[in-house]
Protein backbone atom coordinates (compact mmCIF):
# COMPACT_ATOMS: atom_id res chain seq x y z
CA UNK A 1 0.00 0.00 0.00
CA UNK A 2 1.25 3.63 -0.77
CA UNK A 3 2.49 5.87 1.64
CA UNK A 4 0.21 8.94 1.25
CA UNK A 5 -3.00 7.10 0.38
CA UNK A 6 -2.75 5.32 3.64
CA UNK A 7 -2.33 8.16 5.57
CA UNK A 8 -5.17 9.98 4.21
CA UNK A 9 -7.27 7.11 4.47
CA UNK A 10 -6.54 6.90 8.38
CA UNK A 11 -6.89 11.29 8.70
CA UNK A 12 -10.47 10.55 6.60
CA UNK A 13 -11.45 7.74 9.39
CA UNK A 14 -9.69 9.09 12.43
CA UNK A 15 -11.29 12.54 11.58
CA UNK A 16 -14.69 11.27 10.47
CA UNK A 17 -14.66 13.60 7.20
CA UNK A 18 -17.44 13.15 5.07
CA UNK A 19 -17.67 14.74 1.58
CA UNK A 20 -19.93 17.88 1.69
CA UNK A 21 -23.77 17.04 0.09
CA UNK A 22 -24.61 17.57 -3.37
CA UNK A 23 -26.87 20.27 -2.43
CA UNK A 24 -24.22 22.43 -1.23
CA UNK A 25 -22.57 22.61 -4.41
CA UNK A 26 -25.92 22.74 -6.36
CA UNK A 27 -27.25 25.92 -4.13
CA UNK A 28 -23.73 27.40 -5.40
CA UNK A 29 -23.77 26.27 -8.80
CA UNK A 30 -27.70 27.67 -9.12
CA UNK A 31 -26.79 31.10 -7.22
CA UNK A 32 -23.79 31.68 -9.97
CA UNK A 33 -26.08 31.11 -12.54
CA UNK A 34 -28.79 33.28 -10.65
CA UNK A 35 -26.66 36.31 -10.56
CA UNK A 36 -25.31 35.89 -14.25
CA UNK A 37 -29.29 35.90 -15.15
CA UNK A 38 -29.57 39.19 -12.82
CA UNK A 39 -27.02 41.00 -14.30
CA UNK A 40 -28.15 40.38 -17.47
CA UNK A 41 -31.54 41.66 -16.92
CA UNK A 42 -29.95 44.75 -15.04
CA UNK A 43 -27.71 45.14 -18.14
CA UNK A 44 -30.78 44.68 -20.02
CA UNK A 45 -32.57 47.38 -18.18
CA UNK A 46 -29.31 50.15 -18.86
CA UNK A 47 -29.59 49.47 -22.06
CA UNK A 48 -33.52 50.37 -22.12
CA UNK A 49 -32.58 53.00 -20.36
CA UNK A 50 -30.18 54.19 -22.98
CA UNK A 51 -32.23 54.05 -25.89
CA UNK A 52 -35.41 55.30 -24.64
CA UNK A 53 -32.79 58.40 -23.70
CA UNK A 54 -30.87 58.80 -26.87
CA UNK A 55 -34.15 58.38 -29.01
CA UNK A 56 -35.24 61.13 -26.84
CA UNK A 57 -32.88 63.62 -28.12
CA UNK A 58 -32.85 65.10 -31.72
CA UNK A 59 -29.41 63.85 -33.12
CA UNK A 60 -29.43 66.66 -35.61
CA UNK A 61 -29.49 70.42 -33.57
CA UNK A 62 -25.58 70.57 -33.81
CA UNK A 63 -26.19 72.47 -36.97
CA UNK A 64 -28.35 74.72 -35.63
CA UNK A 65 -25.66 75.06 -32.55
CA UNK A 66 -22.84 75.40 -34.70
CA UNK A 67 -20.78 72.66 -33.08
CA UNK A 68 -19.68 69.13 -34.42
CA UNK A 69 -21.88 65.76 -34.85
CA UNK A 70 -19.26 64.43 -32.85
CA UNK A 71 -19.15 67.51 -29.88
CA UNK A 72 -22.79 66.81 -29.75
CA UNK A 73 -22.73 63.24 -29.59
CA UNK A 74 -20.54 62.96 -26.59
CA UNK A 75 -22.68 65.65 -24.92
CA UNK A 76 -25.58 63.57 -25.04
CA UNK A 77 -24.30 60.16 -24.43
CA UNK A 78 -26.18 58.80 -21.23
CA UNK A 79 -23.31 57.82 -19.55
CA UNK A 80 -24.63 57.03 -16.11
CA UNK A 81 -26.73 54.47 -17.85
CA UNK A 82 -23.56 53.35 -20.03
CA UNK A 83 -21.81 52.73 -16.78
CA UNK A 84 -24.10 51.04 -15.61
CA UNK A 85 -24.20 48.22 -18.48
CA UNK A 86 -20.84 48.07 -18.85
CA UNK A 87 -20.42 46.94 -15.00
CA UNK A 88 -22.98 44.24 -15.38
CA UNK A 89 -21.90 43.09 -18.11
CA UNK A 90 -18.30 42.38 -16.37
CA UNK A 91 -20.53 40.90 -13.65
CA UNK A 92 -21.99 38.90 -15.71
CA UNK A 93 -19.28 37.66 -17.57
CA UNK A 94 -17.39 37.17 -14.11
CA UNK A 95 -20.45 34.86 -13.24
CA UNK A 96 -20.09 32.98 -16.43
CA UNK A 97 -16.78 31.75 -16.11
CA UNK A 98 -17.49 30.78 -12.81
CA UNK A 99 -19.80 28.37 -14.06
CA UNK A 100 -19.10 24.80 -14.47
CA UNK A 101 -17.42 25.09 -17.72
CA UNK A 102 -17.50 28.59 -17.99
CA UNK A 103 -14.10 28.71 -18.52
CA UNK A 104 -14.21 27.34 -21.84
CA UNK A 105 -15.18 30.14 -23.35
CA UNK A 106 -13.86 33.05 -24.69
CA UNK A 107 -14.30 36.38 -22.83
CA UNK A 108 -14.76 37.78 -26.16
CA UNK A 109 -17.79 35.00 -26.87
CA UNK A 110 -18.99 35.66 -23.27
CA UNK A 111 -19.41 39.37 -23.61
CA UNK A 112 -20.93 39.19 -26.80
CA UNK A 113 -23.43 37.02 -25.74
CA UNK A 114 -24.17 38.94 -22.98
CA UNK A 115 -24.41 42.67 -24.98
CA UNK A 116 -26.53 40.69 -27.61
CA UNK A 117 -28.72 39.01 -24.96
CA UNK A 118 -28.82 43.06 -23.04
CA UNK A 119 -29.89 44.30 -26.95
CA UNK A 120 -32.66 41.86 -27.31
CA UNK A 121 -34.03 42.11 -23.71
CA UNK A 122 -33.10 45.86 -23.40
CA UNK A 123 -35.17 47.03 -26.26
CA UNK A 124 -38.09 44.59 -25.62
CA UNK A 125 -38.36 46.57 -22.08
CA UNK A 126 -38.04 49.95 -24.10
CA UNK A 127 -40.67 48.74 -26.49
CA UNK A 128 -43.50 47.77 -23.74
CA UNK A 129 -42.57 51.50 -22.31
CA UNK A 130 -40.33 49.68 -19.10
CA UNK A 131 -38.01 52.45 -19.13
CA UNK A 132 -40.20 55.23 -19.74
CA UNK A 133 -41.78 54.46 -16.75
CA UNK A 134 -38.52 53.62 -15.24
CA UNK A 135 -36.95 57.47 -16.30
CA UNK A 136 -40.03 58.82 -15.13
CA UNK A 137 -39.75 57.42 -11.54
CA UNK A 138 -36.23 58.19 -11.73
CA UNK A 139 -36.60 61.65 -12.69
CA UNK A 140 -39.32 62.48 -10.21
CA UNK A 141 -37.60 59.91 -7.06
CA UNK A 142 -33.99 59.66 -7.20
CA UNK A 143 -32.43 62.36 -5.97
CA UNK A 144 -29.61 63.56 -8.41
CA UNK A 145 -30.74 61.31 -11.14
CA UNK A 146 -32.08 64.28 -13.21
CA UNK A 147 -28.26 66.08 -12.71
CA UNK A 148 -26.93 63.31 -14.61
CA UNK A 149 -28.69 62.56 -17.18
CA UNK A 150 -29.24 64.83 -20.45
CA UNK A 151 -32.56 64.78 -21.46
CA UNK A 152 -34.20 65.98 -24.57
CA UNK A 153 -35.58 68.61 -22.09
CA UNK A 154 -31.92 70.25 -21.02
CA UNK A 155 -31.35 69.71 -24.55
CA UNK A 156 -34.52 71.99 -25.64
CA UNK A 157 -33.87 74.33 -22.62
CA UNK A 158 -31.55 76.48 -24.05
CA UNK A 159 -32.85 79.68 -25.46
CA UNK A 160 -29.89 81.86 -25.05
CA UNK A 161 -28.72 79.10 -27.55
CA UNK A 162 -31.71 79.00 -29.54
CA UNK A 163 -33.47 75.85 -27.92
CA UNK A 164 -36.75 76.47 -26.52
CA UNK A 165 -39.43 73.96 -25.74
CA UNK A 166 -43.24 74.29 -24.04
CA UNK A 167 -47.12 74.63 -24.34
CA UNK A 168 -48.47 76.73 -26.55
CA UNK A 169 -50.72 78.81 -23.55
CA UNK A 170 -52.14 81.41 -25.81
CA UNK A 171 -52.49 82.05 -29.58
CA UNK A 172 -53.30 85.66 -31.15
CA UNK A 173 -56.05 84.97 -33.62
CA UNK A 174 -55.14 88.18 -35.52
CA UNK A 175 -52.02 87.06 -35.51
CA UNK A 176 -51.25 83.46 -36.68
CA UNK A 177 -47.80 84.44 -36.15
CA UNK A 178 -47.42 84.88 -32.13
CA UNK A 179 -48.35 83.18 -29.84
CA UNK A 180 -47.44 82.57 -26.27
CA UNK A 181 -45.62 79.95 -25.24
CA UNK A 182 -44.85 78.19 -21.33
CA UNK A 183 -41.73 76.53 -21.00
CA UNK A 184 -40.79 73.88 -19.16
CA UNK A 185 -39.78 76.02 -15.85
CA UNK A 186 -42.67 77.62 -16.21
CA UNK A 187 -41.41 81.19 -17.80
CA UNK A 188 -43.88 82.98 -20.43
CA UNK A 189 -42.60 83.76 -23.93
CA UNK A 190 -43.44 85.76 -26.55
CA UNK A 191 -42.84 83.98 -30.05
CA UNK A 192 -42.82 85.36 -33.63
CA UNK A 193 -43.10 82.79 -35.70
CA UNK A 194 -43.65 85.02 -39.00
CA UNK A 195 -40.36 83.50 -41.04
CA UNK A 196 -40.77 79.93 -39.10
CA UNK A 197 -40.74 76.59 -40.92
CA UNK A 198 -43.77 74.66 -39.41
CA UNK A 199 -42.41 70.97 -39.31
CA UNK A 200 -45.12 68.55 -39.35
CA UNK A 201 -47.84 70.05 -40.91
CA UNK A 202 -48.79 71.93 -37.42
CA UNK A 203 -51.59 74.42 -36.73
CA UNK A 204 -51.31 76.04 -33.51
CA UNK A 205 -53.71 75.81 -30.79
CA UNK A 206 -53.50 76.23 -27.15
CA UNK A 207 -52.29 73.43 -25.24
CA UNK A 208 -50.16 71.79 -28.26
CA UNK A 209 -46.50 71.30 -26.91
CA UNK A 210 -43.49 72.31 -29.34
CA UNK A 211 -39.50 72.52 -29.92
CA UNK A 212 -38.82 75.39 -31.14
CA UNK A 213 -35.54 76.55 -32.98
CA UNK A 214 -34.66 80.30 -33.48
CA UNK A 215 -33.03 82.93 -31.62
CA UNK A 216 -33.75 84.50 -28.36
CA UNK A 217 -34.53 88.39 -28.88
CA UNK A 218 -34.79 89.57 -26.02
CA UNK A 219 -35.83 88.68 -22.45
CA UNK A 220 -39.07 86.02 -22.85
CA UNK A 221 -38.83 87.26 -26.76
CA UNK A 222 -37.94 84.16 -28.99
CA UNK A 223 -37.82 83.76 -32.80
CA UNK A 224 -38.75 81.14 -34.32
CA UNK A 225 -37.14 79.26 -37.54
CA UNK A 226 -38.03 76.07 -36.94
CA UNK A 227 -41.00 74.39 -34.89
CA UNK A 228 -40.99 70.76 -34.38
CA UNK A 229 -43.96 68.88 -32.62
CA UNK A 230 -42.69 67.17 -29.45
CA UNK A 231 -41.35 63.57 -30.55
CA UNK A 232 -41.14 60.13 -28.76
CA UNK A 233 -43.65 57.77 -27.89
CA UNK A 234 -44.25 59.72 -24.40
CA UNK A 235 -44.73 63.25 -26.01
CA UNK A 236 -45.91 62.42 -28.76
CA UNK A 237 -48.99 60.74 -26.21
CA UNK A 238 -48.63 63.86 -24.05
CA UNK A 239 -49.55 66.03 -27.28
CA UNK A 240 -52.21 63.81 -27.80
CA UNK A 241 -54.23 64.12 -24.81
CA UNK A 242 -54.13 67.64 -24.59
CA UNK A 243 -55.20 68.00 -28.10
CA UNK A 244 -58.69 70.03 -27.72
CA UNK B 1 -11.88 -3.97 3.31
CA UNK B 2 -11.24 -2.95 -0.43
CA UNK B 3 -8.55 -5.04 -2.26
CA UNK B 4 -6.84 -4.06 -5.55
CA UNK B 5 -8.79 -6.62 -7.25
CA UNK B 6 -12.12 -4.26 -6.92
CA UNK B 7 -10.66 -1.22 -7.41
CA UNK B 8 -8.97 -2.56 -10.84
CA UNK B 9 -12.45 -3.28 -12.15
CA UNK B 10 -14.07 0.12 -11.76
CA UNK B 11 -13.34 2.69 -13.13
CA UNK B 12 -12.39 6.87 -11.85
CA UNK B 13 -16.20 7.82 -11.98
CA UNK B 14 -17.71 4.29 -10.49
CA UNK B 15 -15.10 5.06 -7.66
CA UNK B 16 -16.19 8.75 -6.93
CA UNK B 17 -19.59 7.29 -6.37
CA UNK B 18 -18.49 4.19 -4.34
CA UNK B 19 -16.36 6.63 -2.15
CA UNK B 20 -19.21 8.44 -1.50
CA UNK B 21 -20.76 5.82 0.66
CA UNK B 22 -17.57 3.81 1.46
CA UNK B 23 -14.32 5.87 2.09
CA UNK B 24 -12.18 2.34 1.29
CA UNK B 25 -12.76 2.74 -2.30
CA UNK B 26 -11.64 6.46 -1.73
CA UNK B 27 -8.17 4.83 -1.04
CA UNK B 28 -8.26 2.86 -4.55
CA UNK B 29 -8.83 6.53 -6.22
CA UNK B 30 -5.26 8.27 -4.34
CA UNK B 31 -3.69 4.84 -4.76
CA UNK B 32 -4.45 5.13 -8.49
CA UNK B 33 -2.84 8.88 -8.52
CA UNK B 34 -0.70 8.86 -5.98
CA UNK B 35 2.49 8.87 -8.15
CA UNK B 36 1.52 11.03 -11.15
CA UNK B 37 0.07 13.14 -9.08
CA UNK B 38 3.22 13.71 -6.87
CA UNK B 39 5.04 13.54 -10.22
CA UNK B 40 3.20 16.42 -11.19
CA UNK B 41 3.44 18.49 -8.37
CA UNK B 42 6.66 18.34 -8.52
CA UNK B 43 7.44 19.69 -11.65
CA UNK B 44 5.30 22.52 -12.11
CA UNK B 45 6.37 23.87 -8.02
CA UNK B 46 9.91 22.46 -7.88
CA UNK B 47 9.03 22.34 -4.36
CA UNK B 48 11.24 19.48 -1.97
CA UNK B 49 9.26 15.91 -1.89
CA UNK B 50 8.58 16.36 1.32
CA UNK B 51 6.97 19.67 0.53
CA UNK B 52 4.92 17.88 -2.63
CA UNK B 53 3.91 15.20 -0.77
CA UNK B 54 2.00 17.54 1.89
CA UNK B 55 0.40 19.30 -1.06
CA UNK B 56 -0.80 15.90 -2.39
CA UNK B 57 -2.29 14.85 1.23
CA UNK B 58 -3.69 18.56 1.40
CA UNK B 59 -5.13 17.63 -2.41
CA UNK B 60 -6.70 14.17 -1.60
CA UNK B 61 -8.56 15.71 1.48
CA UNK B 62 -9.84 18.55 -0.27
CA UNK B 63 -10.79 15.47 -3.26
CA UNK B 64 -12.65 14.04 -1.04
CA UNK B 65 -14.38 16.86 0.52
CA UNK B 66 -15.94 18.13 -3.02
CA UNK B 67 -16.72 14.44 -4.29
CA UNK B 68 -20.16 15.42 -4.62
CA UNK B 69 -19.04 18.36 -6.97
CA UNK B 70 -17.36 16.06 -9.60
CA UNK B 71 -19.40 16.79 -12.99
CA UNK B 72 -19.48 12.95 -14.01
CA UNK B 73 -19.79 15.10 -17.46
CA UNK B 74 -15.82 15.61 -17.11
CA UNK B 75 -13.05 13.17 -16.65
CA UNK B 76 -12.16 12.53 -12.94
CA UNK B 77 -8.34 12.62 -14.01
CA UNK B 78 -9.10 16.74 -15.12
CA UNK B 79 -10.69 17.14 -11.85
CA UNK B 80 -8.51 15.87 -9.78
CA UNK B 81 -5.76 17.44 -11.70
CA UNK B 82 -7.27 20.79 -11.67
CA UNK B 83 -7.59 20.55 -7.63
CA UNK B 84 -4.09 19.80 -7.31
CA UNK B 85 -2.83 22.41 -9.74
CA UNK B 86 -4.64 25.02 -7.58
CA UNK B 87 -3.33 23.77 -4.45
CA UNK B 88 0.37 23.54 -5.56
CA UNK B 89 0.46 27.28 -7.13
CA UNK B 90 -1.18 28.43 -4.03
CA UNK B 91 1.78 26.50 -1.72
CA UNK B 92 4.28 27.53 -4.10
CA UNK B 93 3.26 31.36 -4.03
CA UNK B 94 3.06 31.51 -0.19
CA UNK B 95 6.46 29.23 -0.32
CA UNK B 96 8.22 31.47 -2.48
CA UNK B 97 10.56 28.94 -2.36
CA UNK B 98 14.15 28.97 -4.84
CA UNK B 99 13.59 26.67 -8.06
CA UNK B 100 15.09 23.33 -7.88
CA UNK B 101 16.33 21.88 -11.17
CA UNK B 102 13.64 19.72 -12.61
CA UNK B 103 13.64 15.72 -13.38
CA UNK B 104 12.96 15.29 -16.92
CA UNK B 105 13.93 12.31 -18.29
CA UNK B 106 15.62 11.82 -21.79
CA UNK B 107 12.60 10.50 -23.58
CA UNK B 108 10.29 13.64 -22.20
CA UNK B 109 12.50 16.14 -23.00
CA UNK B 110 13.34 14.78 -26.54
CA UNK B 111 9.22 14.79 -27.14
CA UNK B 112 9.16 19.18 -26.16
CA UNK B 113 12.55 19.44 -28.14
CA UNK B 114 11.35 17.55 -31.28
CA UNK B 115 8.16 19.52 -31.48
CA UNK B 116 9.92 22.94 -31.19
CA UNK B 117 12.59 21.95 -33.39
CA UNK B 118 12.17 21.54 -37.34
CA UNK B 119 14.23 18.09 -37.03
CA UNK B 120 12.51 15.08 -36.34
CA UNK B 121 14.02 12.48 -34.25
CA UNK B 122 16.65 15.08 -32.06
CA UNK B 123 19.15 13.60 -29.72
CA UNK B 124 19.77 15.91 -26.74
CA UNK B 125 23.71 15.80 -26.10
CA UNK B 126 24.46 14.84 -22.01
CA UNK B 127 26.10 18.16 -21.60
CA UNK B 128 23.23 20.52 -23.12
CA UNK B 129 20.74 17.91 -21.01
CA UNK B 130 21.14 20.22 -18.16
CA UNK B 131 21.18 23.40 -19.93
CA UNK B 132 17.57 22.72 -21.11
CA UNK B 133 15.74 22.19 -18.17
CA UNK B 134 17.43 24.93 -16.82
CA UNK B 135 16.00 26.91 -19.10
CA UNK B 136 12.32 25.54 -18.98
CA UNK B 137 12.66 25.71 -15.27
CA UNK B 138 12.97 29.93 -15.45
CA UNK B 139 10.59 29.62 -18.21
CA UNK B 140 7.22 32.03 -16.48
CA UNK B 141 4.88 29.64 -15.18
CA UNK B 142 1.89 29.68 -17.23
CA UNK B 143 4.39 28.60 -20.02
CA UNK B 144 5.93 26.25 -18.11
CA UNK B 145 2.92 24.41 -16.84
CA UNK B 146 1.27 24.56 -20.18
CA UNK B 147 4.35 22.67 -21.51
CA UNK B 148 4.26 19.90 -18.66
CA UNK B 149 1.15 19.05 -19.18
CA UNK B 150 1.47 18.43 -22.77
CA UNK B 151 5.06 16.44 -22.42
CA UNK B 152 5.37 15.14 -19.56
CA UNK B 153 1.73 14.14 -18.61
CA UNK B 154 0.67 13.74 -22.11
CA UNK B 155 -2.55 15.56 -21.85
CA UNK B 156 -4.42 16.82 -25.21
CA UNK B 157 -5.60 20.35 -25.70
CA UNK B 158 -9.35 19.44 -24.07
CA UNK B 159 -7.32 18.18 -21.06
CA UNK B 160 -5.16 20.83 -20.65
CA UNK B 161 -8.17 23.37 -21.00
CA UNK B 162 -10.39 21.04 -18.24
CA UNK B 163 -7.33 21.85 -16.05
CA UNK B 164 -6.42 25.06 -16.05
CA UNK B 165 -9.76 26.73 -17.05
CA UNK B 166 -8.73 28.54 -19.85
CA UNK B 167 -10.59 27.95 -23.41
CA UNK B 168 -8.91 26.03 -25.90
CA UNK B 169 -7.78 28.37 -28.17
CA UNK B 170 -6.34 30.11 -25.27
CA UNK B 171 -4.24 26.53 -24.64
CA UNK B 172 -3.28 26.79 -28.21
CA UNK B 173 -1.56 29.98 -27.78
CA UNK B 174 0.25 29.41 -24.61
CA UNK B 175 1.41 26.14 -26.02
CA UNK B 176 2.76 28.29 -29.57
CA UNK B 177 4.27 30.74 -27.24
CA UNK B 178 5.95 28.62 -24.93
CA UNK B 179 7.36 26.67 -27.36
CA UNK B 180 8.89 29.91 -29.74
CA UNK B 181 10.51 31.44 -26.22
CA UNK B 182 11.72 28.19 -25.92
CA UNK B 183 13.63 27.99 -29.07
CA UNK B 184 14.84 31.66 -28.77
CA UNK B 185 16.26 30.41 -25.34
CA UNK B 186 17.97 27.92 -27.08
CA UNK B 187 19.44 30.01 -29.93
CA UNK B 188 20.58 32.39 -27.18
CA UNK B 189 22.31 30.19 -25.06
CA UNK B 190 24.01 28.71 -28.29
CA UNK B 191 22.09 25.70 -27.96
CA UNK B 192 22.10 24.18 -31.30
CA UNK B 193 19.51 21.18 -32.12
Amino acid sequence: MSKISNQVLKIIKDNEIKPKPRWYFLTKNYLIWLFFGISIILGSIAFSMILFITRQLDWDIYRYLGESWLKTFFISLPYLWLIFLLIFLGVAYYNFIHTRKGYRWKIFSILCISLITSIILGSLFYTGGFSENLENIFQKKLPYYPQLIYTWEKQWMQPERGLLTGTIKEVDLSQQNKFILLDLNNNLWEIEATNALWKGKLTPYPGLKLKIIGKMKDTNIFEAQEIRPWSGEGARRGAQKEHP
Amino acid sequence: MVNSADCLKNTDEQLVELSLTNPEYYWCLMNRYEEKLLHYILKISSLSKEDAEDILQEVFIKVYENLNDFDLSLKFSNWIYRITHNITISAYRKKRVNPQLLSWDYEELNNLIDSTSNIENVTIQNQTYEKILEIINHLPLKYKEVLILKFLENKDYQEISDILHKPMGTIATLLKRAKNLLQQELIKEGIKI
